[in-house]
């Protein structure tokens, strides 16, 4: 018997289930026209972000050559460990396993980890590793899926400390920096130049970075590469330098601090920079160590310092070029003219001292520079007065930054009653001068400008600008033509006789002399005030010793100037030193050194 | 068991055809999604399961539903013996205890639990011979879903314990549950949701909800799941990436790709076209299952096959909403597509049984 159930209110109430699924079915789809149709644009960025990652392909950084192409800056690659920690899922193991395989502290891999920025940016957790890690991690590739090494060509200085300032040192941009126009390219991170050479033409050096796009799966490993757009190399820079002479002059000086720079007089081409002491641009190719760079910036004896472009020194003795110069030129004296010394001179109710105290008797231009008598050129300084000498001092390249290619070059001071008006408020004494005219008091000088003077006096009286780069890539710098000569002839004939007695005929210079080559030299010494000595010992207040000089006195090829900081008198201390140079620039390798004639200094 | 001739005559074709295509499609969809990683032969797999699952299918055809409801104490009482027995016994996988082995098949009690509460409410519905229900009258069987749902959601799966929520809604709804019953059990429901919230659950389903409010607190975590999802359907676009070319899935971006978020790889690939021909066969399958219960020649028939129904709607409607971002992550499988033969295997025996009511609506 078949039984007929009432149906109704289930039929019913089942077609209202039915139309409501319709409805939910509709709808779904809807949201799914929403999200594909409507916002798939969106949503594919979204995908091809993720999927596809542009990595930086850093351009090498240019090579520094020496002017005979030998090499002075390089690049070699290194090793730097990389965990990405964003997937990383045990990180305490992680440190653990790490560390027990790097043989790092694990404190040190978590500092390093914990300074990082953003979760999502790789740490360096090792730089320039040594090989035998690198193949340790690369062999348990599997065991550490979040940690990769990443392959950074990384400065190197051969000449470690022997050229430290002149070729500068790279190091990671700065804040500051990065708001400058010059670093506009450049983002955190990025090593670049923070001094010298590397700093001045950074952005030659730097090349063009390129670029690689990649499609990386969801751990970030790249799974294929997409376009590759190759970096343009950073072209290799020809430096005037020359990396013996260099290294010769370093040597010179034995550990004394001070300074020397050799130009090529007709040119300006720098030959030699030394500052001394220096530092090791080797130690700020992989980041500095604090530690290091507290002692670098806290040691009063200023390592960081180029002394060859920021160090101002007292010009002593070697002003007397100047001085000669402005008064040879300005009709005061002739190459004839000579006056008596007793030993001192009494001038504006003052007692000036010569350096000899049974003075010199009567002396010429000649036997005054040789002899580097104070009292001849207080006599002539007082006749210029000081605004005349200050014009001529400027006029030779005193008073302003040489204009060298280096970053921060200082420009020493030349006085003058202008000058003591404006800065101080207070009119210019007369006896001020017969100071200056010694190369004391107030004027400054930097070594640079004394080698730029020498070399003016050696190649006919045109003021060269010393530089450092030869070419850039295989573009090389033009020649500046020569200006116009500052000096007449005859002044500087004068001139070149009196500072080739200097060295050869009993004077002041006479250890700077050399067997084959005729040497034209001007010493100095530069007082150290003793209140401003830190430490007055014995040695702190000798004063700094200079010695200028060119060489050969027909057709010139190297002017130098030579500054050991408390060495005692130019011709003890400096003139040594230059002879070294001078001996290894012509090639006088068993020169023997030359006697002492009958004088002193 | 032989099976009347003019009973065949009856299967729903229709339903059976839209079935299988969305079997073959999850197939499909499960290759593209493994084929590059470790586990590339798990189409295969899940290919293999269709073969026992058409047996299951035939099985349950061959048995008069009524039969089969007869007996619904026992299937009741044999699926709470089994979730009992896989608490205990189950190996812990991932912190959960969800299946055992017996004689090399893996066995998942809950899904089993599914068909065995529908023939359980059904015939418990069925006899109560009113058409007016108030409270009172649906609280013995409610109780015996709810002792189901406290042994699932214990392994724990909480998704698969949800289901039991719209099987004995939608039941008591057409057995005449007055509405304002209903209203009230929704109340209750939510009570209970409450208390569970801060008693009972995990602290990782609390940060789900948590971030599904807003993914952006843990864009790395649980937030991932959805952004990620969210942007395989997008980029997807009209027409997809091609099968087997989705960024999203195929470089790893996707969780779970070929189970709970199969459907974001399909979005991916085939794009909107794709998803609107597969919602269009979901809705094929639900419609004529449906049409099964309005045909069915009883209350039991009718019963029956909208409890199975609204299981399978809920999962699909829960699964798709889930991809597109709607509604929190859960561990839900979508029916016929994602990989899982104990999933695929109910959702066989479910449609089974639908098929079983409809062909059998003349039968005496």
């Amino acid at each position: 018997m078949r039984i007929y159930e009432d149906l109704r209110l289930v039929q019913t109430r089942l077609a209202v289930l039915q139309n409501a699924l319709v409805v939910v079915i509709v709808l779904l789809a809807g949201v799914f026209w929403h999200l594909q149709v409507v916002r798939g644009r969106y949503f594919k960025t979204l995908a091809e972000n993720n999927r596809s990652r542009v990595v930086p392909i850093a351009a090498p950084r240019g090579p520094l050559l020496d002017r005979r192409g030998r090499i002075l800056v390089e690049n070699r690659p290194s090793f730097n460990i990389v965990v990405r920690p964003e997937h990383v899922e045990d990180l305490d193991d992680l440190v653990r396993r790490l560390s027990a395989l790097l043989r790092v502290g694990e404190a040190q891999i978590r500092e390093r980890l914990a300074e990082r920025a953003s979760p999502f940016r790789p740490v360096v957790i090792r730089q320039d590793a040594p090989l035998e890690d690198v193949a340790a991690l690369e062999a348990r590739h599997l065991e550490f899926p979040d940690v990769s090494v990443d392959v950074v060509p990384l400065r190197s200085y051969p000449l470690a400390a022997a050229a430290a300032h002149s070729l500068g040192r790279v190091g990671e941009i700065q804040k500051p920096q990065l708001e400058l126009d010059e670093f506009a390219a450049q983002k955190p991170g990025d090593l670049v130049g923070q001094a010298g050479v590397e700093l001045q033409y950074n952005r030659a050096l730097m090349g063009k970075d390129g670029s690689r796009r990649l499609v990386v799966n969801s751990r970030g490993r790249e799974v294929l590469e997409l376009v590759r757009e190759p970096p343009s190399d950073g072209p290799s820079l020809t430096l005037t330098l020359d990396q013996e002479l260099q290294v010769v002059a370093e040597r010179a000086f034995g550990g004394r601090a001070g300074s020397a720079v050799a130009l090529d007089p007709m040119s300006g081409e720098i030959l030699a920079m030394t500052s001394i002491p220096a530092y090791d641009p080797n130690e700020f190719a992989t980041g500095i160590e604090p530690a290091l760079w507290q002692k670098l910036t806290g040691d009063p004896e200023t390592p960081l310092m180029n002394r060859v472009i920021q160090g101002q020194y007292a010009p002593g003795s070697v002003f007397k070029i100047v001085v000669a110069a402005a008064a040879l030129e300005e009709g005061v004296i002739t190459p004839r003219t000579s006056f008596y010394c007793p030993g001192h001179l009494a001038i504006y109710d003052t007692v000036f001292r010569c350096g000899r105290p049974e003075g010199h008797g009567m002396v010429s231009l000649h036997q005054a520079i040789a002899q580097s008598c104070n009292v001849y050129f207080y006599q002539v300084g007082a006749r210029l007065e000081i605004d005349r000498i200050a014009r001529w001092a400027k006029r030779l390249g005193l008073g302003a930054p040489a204009g060298v290619d280096l970053p921060h070059e200082a420009s020493g001071l030349v006085p003058s009653s202008d000058w003591k008006m404006r800065t101080q408020r207070v009119p210019w004494y007369a006896g001020e001068t017969i100071s200056v005219t010694i190369g004391q008091g107030q004027v400054t000088v930097t070594p640079l400008q004394l080698a730029r003077l020498a070399a003016l006096v050696a190649n006919g009286g045109h003021l060269v600008t010393p530089h450092l780069v030869k070419a850039v890539g295989r573009a090389a710098r033009p020649d500046a033509p020569l200006d116009e000569p500052r000096l007449r002839p005859e002044t500087i004939a004068a001139i070149r006789d009196g500072m080739c007695a200097v060295v050869n005929e009993h004077g002041t210079g006479w250890r700077a002399q050399l067997q084959s080559v005729e040497v034209c030299g001007k010493t100095g010494s530069s007082q150290v005030v003793a209140s401003r000595v830190r430490q007055p010992t014995a040695h702190a207040v000798l004063p700094h010793g200079w010695f200028v000089a060119f060489a050969p006195r027909e057709h010139p090829r190297i002017a130098l100037a030579v500054l050991v900081e408390h060495g005692g008198s130019g011709g003890v201390a400096a003139a040594p030193v230059a002879r070294e140079i001078l001996a290894h620039f012509f090639q006088e390798q068993a020169a023997p050194k030359p006697k002492a004639p009958a004088v002193a200094d | 068991m032989p099976i009347d001739r003019r009973l065949l005559l009856n299967v729903d074709w229709v339903l059976m055809g839209a079935t299988l295509m969305l079997t073959a499609i999850g197939v499909a969809m499960i290759h593209s999604a493994t084929f590059s990683g470790a586990s590339s032969g798990l189409y295969v797999k899940q290919a293999s399961v269709v073969g026992f699952a058409a047996l299951g299918m035939l099985g349950v055809l061959s048995l008069d539903y009524r039969r089969l409801a007869d007996r619904a104490m026992l299937f009741y009482l044999a699926a709470a013996a089994l979730l009992v027995y896989v608490l205990f016994f189950g190996p812990r996988i991932a912190g959960t205890r969800r299946w055992f082995l017996i004689l090399g098949l893996q066995v998942q009690p809950s899904e089993l639990a599914k068909i065995a509460a529908a023939l359980f409410v059904a015939k418990v519905f069925a006899e109560m011979r009113k058409d007016n229900l108030g409270l009172r009258d649906v609280l013995q069987p409610g109780l015996a879903v709810v002792s189901l749902m406290a042994l699932i959601a214990a392994e724990p799966d909480l998704g698969t314990a949800f289901c039991l929520v719209p099987l004995f809604l939608s039941i008591s709804l057409l057995a005449g549950l007055r509405l304002r019953a209903v209203g009230s059990l929704l109340l209750a429901g939510l009570v209970v949701f409450g208390l569970g919230w801060k008693y009972a659950l995990h602290d990782y389903q609390k940060t789900r909800i948590y971030t599904f409010l807003d993914p952006s607190l843990d864009p790395r975590g649980a937030g991932y799941q959805k952004i990620q999802s969210q942007i395989a359907v997008g980029s997807g676009g009209l027409s997809g990436k091609g099968w087997k070319q989705g960024t999203q899935s195929q470089l790893g971006y996707l969780p779970a790709r070929h189970t709970d978020f199969i459907f974001s790889v399909l979005a991916e690939e085939t794009g909107f076209l794709g998803v609107l021909f597969v919602l269009a066969l979901y809705l094929l399958v639900l419609w004529r299952a449906l049409e099964a219960a309005q045909l069915a020649r009883d209350r039991l028939g009718a019963f029956l096959v909208a409890g199975l129904s609204s299981v399978i709607a809920f999962q699909v409607v829960y699964n798709v909403a889930m991809v597109a971002g709607l509604v929190p992550v859960k561990g839900l499988p979508l029916p016929l597509l994602s990989y899982g033969g104990a999933s695929l295997l109910s959702t066989w025996l479910s449609i089974g049984l639908v098929l079983n009511v409809r062909m059998r609506r003349f039968a005496n």
